[in-house]
């Protein structure tokens, strides 16, 4: 178990810049998870972090030693790949006794290693069988005890569950979630999926464009977004433009429709001045039907429905702004009526734009 | 950032990708290649520029280009107007000789074509060859691509035969067929008296039609793969958008299958340049006047010494092969095939024909099977015949002909000698071949790489008679001379000239296996070597085993080294050279005992070529296409 820091680390392909200075600290036994749209740098992150690219510039570091020139056989990280990369001229044992007799572990132990892998990931019994002759669940699970087999020091994952079925992948990142915890290896995981991030990081660092926009935890993500990227990137919200009117105590947000509301900084370390433009978001469960005190109100006009069975998602304007409105599934409500509706300002949040 | 730190990124990059095992890869590679082929076409080059008193001239080359025998086009200045004199050209398309005969007066009609000179004929051969290699290569592939028919896949296999031609086999089998008193016009003159004369095709044009009908299959495989892999709903969208008939061949089919048959027709153009055996066997005509006859006629004194001319002969030879090459990378890069093997996963469209239409289809495909695989057919009759005159088929059979060229103790010495050399050299070329390709696919984003994958590919190009002329200049008098023993610079000279087959097929290999399985082994913790040694070989080994068959092969029928080298040191001669020496030297036998030996080579050829076929399965196409 390491922790994992990198300064500066910068990755160039061509004229592209895939990572750009990115520093980032990972802790001991965490779980942390880069989340970003496809072509962000953050798979080209990982494989740097393997030994798989060379760094351009920056310095990578497992607890206190610099590895950022170590070939990547010596860095003792257990890697899953998305496309699995079993080797499909070994079985499923040798698949996973490799990297054990490349370390010289008696032919007992390999054995008995190998056992209690496959039991771990629930494969008791498949020794035998070769790659091709298991489903993309099995061969999933194959290649993650081929990496947890070797007791890694990271374990990296490269989008590992986007070949799977939907269910399946629910089902899959609990697994590796509980895996991960109970052997406490330092994880590091790449997806574009924001709901699997959410769901099973410690920490998320949100990319784009080879930089890092914010790290947090999903709560933090969700709830106080840095920027207007990981606003706009996580959930879904009703995003009015405006400007700062009054910052001080209270902070007031004309609208573009001269409408003035009521808001709070997105994020503790956003700092706002009057004149300032500024992104007003409201998530759909913060909107209620009922006035509270300073609420802001707005007028709308439902123009779509779409019933999800815990829930009913409103999608309705008022002809200069559209609102995203979550409301009780029970509501009787109809395309074409028209609704007041309320954010409470703690949940009218303003990005810095 | 200055130089100095654009360099050490540079050098750390290097470091990086390249660990001990690597460089050991690399450094075998190049030092084979500076060795053996590099340095020798460097020394025919500079050679060439030499006096006779050993300093810088173009006395040779202005020699070559003003003797009318070489080159006798002339620019000339009348009335200020510059136009190319003709007067250098000689002889006339064809000629008409009558001879009495018992039964009255017969007419020959010779078809020997003009002489232009050394040159401008190995020109002109090699751009009628791929005219006629191309229309008819291509006419095929559009046929079997497009069109549904019964037989048709049966067809598409037999019309590749010919790819299964050894040297002097297809030349030899094919002058039995063409000659006055040949089996065609027994056929058609004597038998059926479809002609009012006979026909006999000598000289230029025979080379030019033997080449053809050796060579069509290239450019039908390379325009069938292309054909087949054009995705079919590009042209349905066409069709879709009113487009039909030759307007939708024209603008859609061809267009997009273009660069397939450019490559084919490329290759052929060189193949045909540097082609020695077909002008061997028409020895004694004007075939003789192309470069490769010239340069071989001429390589070699017995004195041991280099002929200076034919060294600038080789020179003019490899410049023109550069010149088309480097045409056939601008216009397809030869990593083509690499991504056309992945292509056709759907199923191409084949329409169905009329009864009328297949019929005529049939007469056509039938045709051009008739005489492309008249070689063959005449070879094989050759090496089985005891007797043979002008008659459809020899009078009596026998297998006296193998006996004869068994029990000939030259001749089984020299069968040896080629098993051990393209022995030797396969495993040779198993080892490069596969160093190369690994380096060239796995390292692409080193610099330089591009500049390996060009030196392992090159040789394609690199007309093996210029090859054997470096091999002599640089390597008689020294411990490797074939006058001490031919096996070195013969092994030297399989490996050099025959490894794009073993690097082809390897590279097509790792191309179609993940990056990605070599990754996770080093991660799980092996080391680049071990990764190479127990990953990635298991994973292509039926790749490295069909390269390896396929230059073994090639090896063995391989001409020009074979036969300068055999000539200068008869007891390590390899088969191809017995065979030439049993053509032109040979006391009894006549043609049977080459054809017997052919024959043998033949079927050998056969096998290997079926073998590594079976073997790669789907990614056949790779490994004949450019």
């Amino acid at each position: 178990m390491v922790s994992i820091r990198t300064v500066n680390l910068t990755k160039v392909f061509g004229d592209v810049v895939a990572v750009d200075h990115v520093s980032l600290e990972i802790r001991h036994g965490e779980f942390f998870t880069l989340l970003g749209p496809s072509g962000c740098g953050k798979t080209t992150f990982l494989r740097t972090i393997a030994g798989l690219e060379m760094a351009d510039e920056g310095r990578i570091y497992f607890d206190d030693q610099d590895i950022t020139d170590m070939p990547a056989h010596l860095r003792g990280t257990g890697m899953v790949f998305q496309n699995y990369a079993l080797w499909p001229h070994m079985n499923v044992f040798d698949n996973i006794a490799y990297g054990l007799k490349i370390r010289k572990v008696p032919k007992e132990e390999i054995r008995r290693r190998v056992k209690e892998v496959l039991k771990l990931v629930k494969l008791e019994g498949m020794e035998n069988r070769t790659p091709h002759q298991l489903s993309g669940g099995q061969q999933q699970r194959v290649a993650l005890a081929r990496a947890l087999v070797i007791n890694p020091r990271v374990l990296l994952f490269d989008e590992p569950l986007s070949n799977l079925d939907a269910k399946l992948r629910v089902e899959m990142r609990a697994e590796l979630r509980r895996l991960q915890r109970e052997l406490g290896i330092t994880a590091i995981y790449v997806t574009h999926d924001q709901e699997e991030a959410m769901s099973i990081s410690d920490r998320i660092a949100v990319m784009n464009r080879g930089r890092i926009m914010q790290v947090g935890t999903p709560k933090e993500i969700y709830k106080n977004p840095k920027n207007e990227f990981v606003a706009k990137f996580i959930g879904q919200g009703t995003f009015i433009l405006g400007e700062v009117v009054t910052y001080g105590e209270e902070l007031e947000v004309r609208l573009e429709s001269g409408k003035v509301v009521k808001a709070v900084p997105s994020h503790p370390d956003v700092r706002l001045e009057v004149g300032d433009k500024a992104l007003i978001m409201i998530r759909p469960e913060s909107f209620t039907l009922e006035p509270g005190k300073g609420y802001n109100e707005f007028e709308v006009e439902v123009y779509h429905i779409s019933f999800l069975g815990d829930s009913q998602m409103l999608q309705a304007s008022n002809e200069v702004e559209n609102f995203i409105i979550e409301v009780d599934p029970d509501l009787e409500i109809n395309v074409g009526q028209k609704l007041k509706v309320y954010a409470p300002p703690k949940h009218t949040l303003a990005v810095k734009l | 950032m200055g130089q100095a730190a654009g360099l050490s990124k540079l050098l750390r990059k290097i470091r990086w990708e390249m660990d001990a095992f690597s460089w050991s890869q690399l450094i075998i590679v190049l030092a084979s290649f500076t060795a053996f082929l590099i340095v020798p076409l460097g020394l025919v080059v500079v050679r060439s520029f030499y006096s006779s008193s050993g300093g810088f001239s173009f006395y040779w080359l202005q020699t070559i280009l003003t003797d009318p025998f070489y080159f006798p086009l002339r620019l000339k200045l009348l009335n200020r107007f510059p136009f190319i004199s003709l007067e250098g050209i000689r002889g006339s398309l064809y000629e008409v000789v009558k001879y009495q005969t018992a039964g009255g007066e017969e007419t020959i009609v010779l078809l020997t074509g003009w002489d232009m000179g050394v040159i401008p004929n190995s020109l002109v051969v090699a751009t009628f060859t791929t005219l006629f290699s191309t229309v008819l290569g291509f006419t095929l592939a559009f046929i079997f691509a497009k069109y549904r028919f019964p037989g048709s896949e049966v067809l598409r296999i037999v019309s590749l035969i010919p790819l299964l031609s050894t040297p002097f086999v297809g030349a030899i089998g094919l002058k039995k067929m063409i000659v006055a008193d040949g089996v065609l016009n027994v056929l058609f003159y004597d038998m059926l008296h479809l002609l009012p004369f006979k026909i006999e095709i000598t000289g230029l044009p025979a080379v030019i039609l033997v080449q053809t009908l050796l060579f069509y299959p290239i450019v039908m495989l390379n325009s069938y793969t292309a054909l087949i892999s054009v995705d079919p709903t590009l042209e349905e969208q066409a069709i879709n958008m009113g487009a039909s008939g030759f307007r939708l061949f024209r603008t859609v089919t061809l267009p997009l299958a273009t660069p397939g048959v450019e490559a084919g027709a490329l290759l052929v153009f060189i193949l045909s340049l540097e082609d020695l055996g077909t002008p061997i066997v028409f020895k004694g005509t004007t075939a003789e006047k192309v470069l490769t006859f010239q340069i071989f006629n001429r390589i070699f004194t017995p004195a041991g010494l280099i002929s200076q001319e034919a060294t600038t002969l080789a020179m003019i030879l490899l410049v023109i092969s550069g010149l088309v090459f480097v045409g056939v990378r601008r216009y397809v890069s030869l990593k083509k095939y690499a991504m056309l093997s992945k292509g056709g996963t759907w199923r191409p469209k084949r329409r169905k024909l009329s009864p009328v239409v297949t019929l005529l289809v049939y007469i056509f495909i039938l045709g051009v099977l008739f005489f492309a695989t008249l070689p063959h057919i005449g070879v094989t009759l050759l090496a089985f015949a005891k007797q043979w005159g002008p008659t459809l088929l020899p009078s009596s059979f026998t297998l006296d002909n193998f006996i004869a060229v068994l029990s000939d103790e030259e001749a089984s010495r020299c069968i040896m000698n080629s098993l051990v050399y393209s022995s030797i050299a396969t495993l040779f070329m198993v080892v490069l071949g596969v160093s190369a390709a690994y380096l060239v696919s796995r390292k692409k984003s080193l610099p330089g790489i591009g500049a390996l994958d060009l030196l392992v590919t090159i040789p394609i190009a690199v007309p093996g008679i210029a090859v054997a002329t470096g091999l002599f200049l640089t390597y008689l008098g020294t411990p490797l001379s074939p006058t001490i023993s031919g096996a070195p610079l013969l092994i030297a000279s399989y490996t050099v000239r025959k490894i794009p087959f073993t690097v082809r097929a390897v590279f097509s290999g790792l191309e179609q296996t993940d990056k990605t399985l070599d990754e996770v082994a080093w991660t799980v913790g092996a080391s680049r070597t071990r990764t190479f040694f127990s990953i990635v070989m298991p994973m292509i080994l039926l790749n490295v085993l069909a390269g390896g068959m396929l230059s073994f092969i090639y090896s063995m029928s391989e001409v020009s080294t074979g036969i300068v080298v055999g000539d200068a040191n008869h007891r390590d001669a390899p088969m191809t050279w017995k065979m030439y020496d049993m053509l032109f030297h040979g006391l009894a036998g006549g043609t049977f005992q080459p054809a017997a030996l052919g024959f043998l080579l033949m079927t050998l050829q056969f096998i290997f070529i079926v073998g590594a076929n079976l073997l790669l399965r789907k990614r056949a196409t790779a490994l004949i296409g450019v």
